[in-house]
């Protein structure tokens, strides 16, 4: 609204709707209402015991300052923080416009992997971590309550170059669930400065273990592409094994094998292979 | 010549800042903060293009809008503008949003012009010009020295590199801006500035007003860096506002515009030749360096545009030299004073070069420093920091370090000249022993309040809390610019000659021998009615120029992610006779501070296909935050016979250099241009695809 | 606040999330000012710089301030304090790295960062020492 890309007639306060902000403990999943601060997740001790990933992850969203406001739903409905789209006296193509910029501009922050031609990366911290832990959004459309999986909520931005998410206009999240069958989970970002900067990459994974081995796994990669990005085959080379640098070195290379990064932002991959890596390494 | 006091029981203790107080409680009230009854706010539209042929401007739906009481065009008639952010006009309202309101309903005619913003375009010969009368790329300045093509020929080694800087923008945290009051052709104006009388001096010109008739205040301002000198645009528009409107106007530049029009330091692409003997004895140098200072490149500008050039082989005597600069005109804010101009810039040159030249002869980078250096005082201070740094233990051959996380040292040494003139100040006395200090100077949160209160404090053998400082103010006696780290230099001696002159005529007034200290209130009783107001001026003797300064740098990087941490930086610096020790540590932390944010994360990105600034805000141009500041070693070097010298510009300048020559050590490659973010240190260590698309 | 309290300490460095010159406490968490409608903070408390202070007595954490030097120009010293007031409040004995946690959100053009570390550790009764120290030339044969 500061930089007038959106000016609306009419602001809603969700935070006005009552029973939004709870945070609800179970033991075959965790319910979050989409009313809950990043602050209430980072500070959360069960949450933190349960989810270490999420904790992690919230306790990196920008500030505390933004934190203490930040709402679960707001952070993961946000829209690019592409820096042409972003520019009052900018019109680019996700504006309604007929070009991106960024694709022979200034791409050092855009997406490597991109079903359209945005290259605006999905930022949102929480997003990346909520996708490997296989989290599902309950959405209210047009009267009903529908139940999205994480991919669901961003894959239409995908290839529509216009959108951020897959929410049409009149959906409210009402609240997203979390299951608890993960033995443990990770957020790992690198960014360019120590805190409270946007990810260059960020990476979350959670594996459910045992017998010693791996039963399931998810790794998620942040500021990468319009949607968090994980690649089915890349989670089903984790299934069954025990931890060594090689697996994830397999992992790293087929979750990657598709990038195609731009003039300026082929350390992307390097970056995302590094933290793939150290955040496998720590949850197993 | 008058002579600082053998024995001094003020000057060089740690004494708290005289408004911290006020600080800490949100007390102080700057130029943001003043709100004069009545007072409506003022905005600047600003080019939208990046060069344009201005035919015409429509203000008469704004002036029109809801609750505007004026607008005016910055110039009249056909104009060319030259950069995004350029200023057409401005308006003059009761909200704020009146004033957005207005100015979107302000039409504008104009003719795009093709323009240019990247250095590397701006030199070809068929860029589009920024100026008519001249090319982009200037005419060089060459100067040279001795036989260099021989002495290079002759040379038993010979190293050269490209290094290039980026431009940085000051974001001091106050922007830009003023509050203007009209009473009858009177003017007050509460300015956030460097320079009382500078802003004076330049609003009445402007105006065409005399001087005498604008009062300038800036009681407490949040930071210029070289940035707030003048009046800039902004000012001369909200005076004019004010005039219009017949009421006071306030007007504070966004973030944005901070971002585009009110300054920068320039950028350097310097390519640069250095020959030596085995021995490392430096004997050619050769520089051919451009950069670009915007669309002051090629024009005297608002605010004191700087160009382009640096001093070169800077610190060190070369026998042989050839030195040539170009400045590059590109559609982008012009160039301003920014905290040692041209020295970062110079040093990240000549610095890294020095440390190719220490790889490829073998030679410890200390030792080869030590063996040019021909300061004795940084000698020693090099001698010093290395012990206290820890060099030997730490410095290892580049890129030595194992593990995939390594670390590496680097350091580098910087001048600069600082010195004092031109203030006046006055000492008055009251007879309830209380004592006022009053000088036009400024404080820009260097602590020149504290160091006029401890230099009257050592005269009067007060406490310094005893003493209220007064500055900020035309009304006050006249003193220079906050620049060029010159102002604890003019103001101490003016402050001590007026304390000691008044010292002086209270024991004549009162016959008493001794009125320091305990006596000073029966003393002052003795005035009786009167007020004792005593004038003093700078003297010579009391001050000096030229400080050296080395600072050591230890770096980690990620060579998996290309990330750079900062661990330590140990700084030895001489300032001549310390003052106020608390506040001049505060500034050799400050200064540190700002090398750290050139060397690793400030950069202004320009957009060739659109003509703007990407980032004009704090998300993306990316300031130091708290947890990236390292561990900083300060050790200040005591030369009190040399008197007051400035130390807020030598210390932030070999930062930059000294953590790219760690960043090198530790990876075995150089990174060779600032910012060294994460893309380039990757790209440097081969981790990076080359691109064929 | 500003405009038409008068309350001036929290300022409008950046109106858009990034710089925390403008934080001040709702229900005694720390916000930035700039990022929210006064009608979000209906019926909530908002404690300023100006709020912190008793009859003129500075709170340990501004007494920590002054004699630490931790601020300079001063203008992004009211949202450092009243970052750190929310941090002490929460965790009176906080850790450097929760110091840096705290006040990631606030920036410092001048440079006072290492002693506002220094300043929140002295508030919260930890005894910190300057290393710096002040050597005379002649000493540095
Ligand atoms: C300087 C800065 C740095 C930041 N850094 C990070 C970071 O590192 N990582 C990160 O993840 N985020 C970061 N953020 C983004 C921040 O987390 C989001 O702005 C915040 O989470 C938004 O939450 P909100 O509740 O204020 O939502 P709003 O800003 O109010 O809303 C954002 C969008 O979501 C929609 N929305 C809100 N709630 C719902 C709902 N329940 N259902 C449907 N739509 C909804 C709104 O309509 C709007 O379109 C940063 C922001 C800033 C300003
Ligand atoms: S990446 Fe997307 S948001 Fe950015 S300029 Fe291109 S189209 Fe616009
Ligand atoms: S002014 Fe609010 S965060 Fe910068
Ligand atoms: S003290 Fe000046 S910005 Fe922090």
């Amino acid at each position: 609204m500061k930089e007038s890309i959106a000016e609306p007639g009419i602001l809603v306060n969700l935070r006005s709707i009552p029973g939004l902000d709870q945070i609800e403990p179970g033991d075959a999943q965790w319910v979050l209402g989409a009313g809950v601060t990043v602050a209430q997740i980072e500070d959360h001790a069960g949450l933190r015991r349960a989810f270490p990933g999420l904790h992690e992850a919230a306790a990196e969203v920008a500030s505390r300052q933004i934190r203490n406001v930040a709402t679960l739903g707001g952070n993961l409905a946000q829209h690019s923080r592409c820096w042409y789209y972003r520019h009052r006296d900018i019109y680019c193509l996700k504006k309604g416009g007929d070009t991106c910029h960024a694709r022979e501009g200034e791409n050092k922050f855009h997406s490597i992997f991109s079903g359209n031609p945005c290259i605006s990366p999905m930022v949102s911290s929480l997003a990346v971590i909520l996708t490997a832990l296989d989290a599902t959004v309950v959405v209210q459309r047009e009267g009903e309550t529908v139940t999205l999986t994480m991919t669901d909520l961003y894959q239409r931005a995908w290839d529509n170059p216009t959108l951020h998410h897959s929410l049409d206009r009149s959906d409210l999240i009402l609240r997203v669930e979390v299951p608890t069958r993960w033995s443990r989970s990770a957020y790992l970002q690198v960014a360019e400065k120590a805190a409270f900067d946007w990810a260059t990459v960020s990476c979350a994974a959670a594996v459910r273990v045992a017998d010693g081995r791996i039963q399931e796994g998810r790794v998620v990669l942040g500021s990468v592409a319009p949607v968090p990005y994980q690649v089915a085959a890349a989670n089903r080379l984790l299934q069954g094994q025990t931890w060594s640098d090689a697996l994830g070195g397999s992992v790293a290379e087929r979750l990657l094998r598709d990038a195609t990064p731009f003039a300026h932002n082929g350390h992307k991959v390097p970056i995302a292979r590094a933290l793939i890596q150290r955040a496998l390494r720590h949850v197993s | 010549m008058p002579t600082w006091p053998e024995k001094r029981s003020v000057l060089g203790r740690r004494v708290r800042r005289a408004d911290g107080p006020l600080k800490v409680t949100g007390a102080a009230k700057y130029t943001s903060d003043v709100q004069p009854a009545g007072c409506l706010y003022g905005m600047i539209l600003r080019s939208k293009w990046p060069a344009a042929r201005v035919t015409g401007i429509d203000l008469s739906e704004a002036v029109r809008s809801p609750g505007i009481k004026a607008a005016i065009l910055v110039r009249d008639g056909e104009r060319r503008v030259r950069y995004y952010g350029e200023e057409l006009a401005a308006v003059a309202g009761t909200t704020k949003q009146a004033c957005l309101d207005a100015l979107r309903k302000i039409t504008v005619r104009a003719q795009p012009l093709p323009f240019v913003v990247k250095e590397a375009d701006g030199i070809q010969p068929d860029a589009p010009r920024v100026w008519d009368e001249a090319p982009n790329l200037s005419k060089p300045q060459v100067t040279e020295r001795g036989q260099v093509d021989q002495a290079f020929a002759e040379a038993e080694v010979v190293v050269e590199g490209t290094y290039s800087t980026q431009v940085e923008i000051h974001h001091c945290l106050e922007s830009h801006g003023n509050a203007a009051a009209w009473d009858g052709d009177e003017l007050t104006v509460w300015s956030s500035t460097q320079g009382v009388f500078s802003v004076r001096e330049g609003l009445a010109g402007n105006l065409g007003v005399d001087q005498s008739k604008v009062r300038v205040i800036s009681e407490f301002m949040g930071g210029g860096f070289g940035s707030k000198f003048g009046p800039g645009v902004e000012g001369a528009i909200v005076a004019r506002l004010a005039k219009q409107a017949n009421a006071p106007v306030k007007l504070m530049l966004s973030r944005f515009e901070e971002s585009l029009a009110v300054g920068n330091r320039p950028s350097s692409i310097q390519k640069v030749r250095l020959g030596a003997t085995r021995a490392g004895k430096l004997v050619a140098y050769e520089l051919d360096s451009y950069g670009t200072a915007g669309v002051g490149s090629g024009a005297a500008t608002e605010g004191g545009g700087g160009g382009a050039e640096f001093p070169a082989p800077y610190i060190y005597t070369i026998p042989n030299t050839r030195v040539q600069h170009r400045g590059v005109a590109l559609n982008a804010g012009a160039a301003r004073a920014f905290r040692a101009p041209g020295h970062p810039q110079a040093s990240f040159g000549i610095e890294s070069i020095l440390d190719e030249l220490a790889v490829k002869l073998g030679l410890d980078p200390v030792e080869l420093r030590l063996l040019n250096d021909p300061s004795e005082i940084r000698q020693r201070e090099y001698r010093l920091g290395r012990d206290r740094f820890g060099w030997r233990e730490k410095y290892r051959l580049p890129g030595s370090s194992p593990g995939p996380v390594k670390v590496g040292v680097g350091c580098a040494g910087a001048t600069w000249g600082g010195g004092g003139g031109g203030t006046r100040a006055q000492a008055q006395i009251n007879p309830d022993g209380s004592v006022e200090i009053r000088c036009g100077t400024q404080d820009l949160g260097t602590g020149t309040r504290t160091v006029m209160a401890m230099v009257a404090a050592e005269v009067f053998g007060l406490p310094p809390e005893a003493i209220r400082a007064r500055l900020g103010d035309t009304a006050y006696p006249p003193s220079g610019g906050s620049g060029g780290s010159t102002t604890a230099a003019s103001v101490s001696p003016a402050v001590y000659d007026a304390c000691e002159k008044a010292l002086a005529e209270l024991q004549q007034q009162t016959g008493l021998e001794d009125v320091r200290g305990e006596n000073w209130k029966p003393a002052c009783r003795r005035l009786g009615l009167e007020p004792l107001v005593v004038s003093g001026q700078w003297q010579k003797g009391l001050s000096s120029s030229g400080v050296g300064g080395v600072q050591f740098a230890e770096v980690e990087v990620d060579t998996e992610t290309g990330l750079v941490r900062v661990r330590k930086i140990t700084c030895v610096q001489d300032c001549g006779l310390i003052v106020s020790r608390l506040t001049c540590e505060s500034q050799v932390n400050g200064g540190i501070i700002m090398g750290i944010g050139y060397a690793l994360y400030e950069d202004r990105v320009m957009d060739a296909g659109t003509g703007v600034v990407l980032n004009p805000n704090l998300e993306t141009y990316k300031l130091p935050g708290i947890a990236d500041i390292p561990e900083i070693d300060i050790v200040l070097v005591d030369m009190p016979e040399r008197g007051v010298i400035g130390i807020g510009e030598p210390v932030t300048i070999p930062t930059a250099s000294a953590i790219a020559n760690a960043v090198a050590n530790a990876l075995g490659v150089r990174i060779s241009s600032l910012p060294i973010t994460p893309d380039k240190v990757l790209a440097a260590l081969g981790q990076v695809k080359e691109l064929t698309a | 606040m500003r405009d038409h309290a008068g309350l001036t300490g929290a300022k409008e460095v950046c109106d858009r999330g990034t710089c925390g010159a403008c934080t001040v406490l709702l229900d005694g968490e720390p916000v930035y000012a700039c990022m929210m409608l006064a009608i979000q903070a209906q019926g909530r408390e908002i404690t300023t710089v100006e709020g912190l202070a008793r009859n003129g007595n500075l709170t340990a954490l501004q007494e920590a301030f002054v004699d630490k030097d931790a601020s300079m120009c001063g203008y992004c010293t009211p949202g450092f304090v009243m970052s750190l007031t929310a941090l002490l409040r929460r965790n009176p004995h906080p850790t450097p790295a929760d110091i840096h946690h705290a006040c990631a959100g606030n920036l410092c053009r001048c440079g006072t960062q290492p002693r506002i570390v220094q300043a929140a550790l002295q508030a919260s009764g930890v005894e910190v020492l300057s290393r710096t120290e002040v050597i005379s030339y002649a000493h540095l044969a």
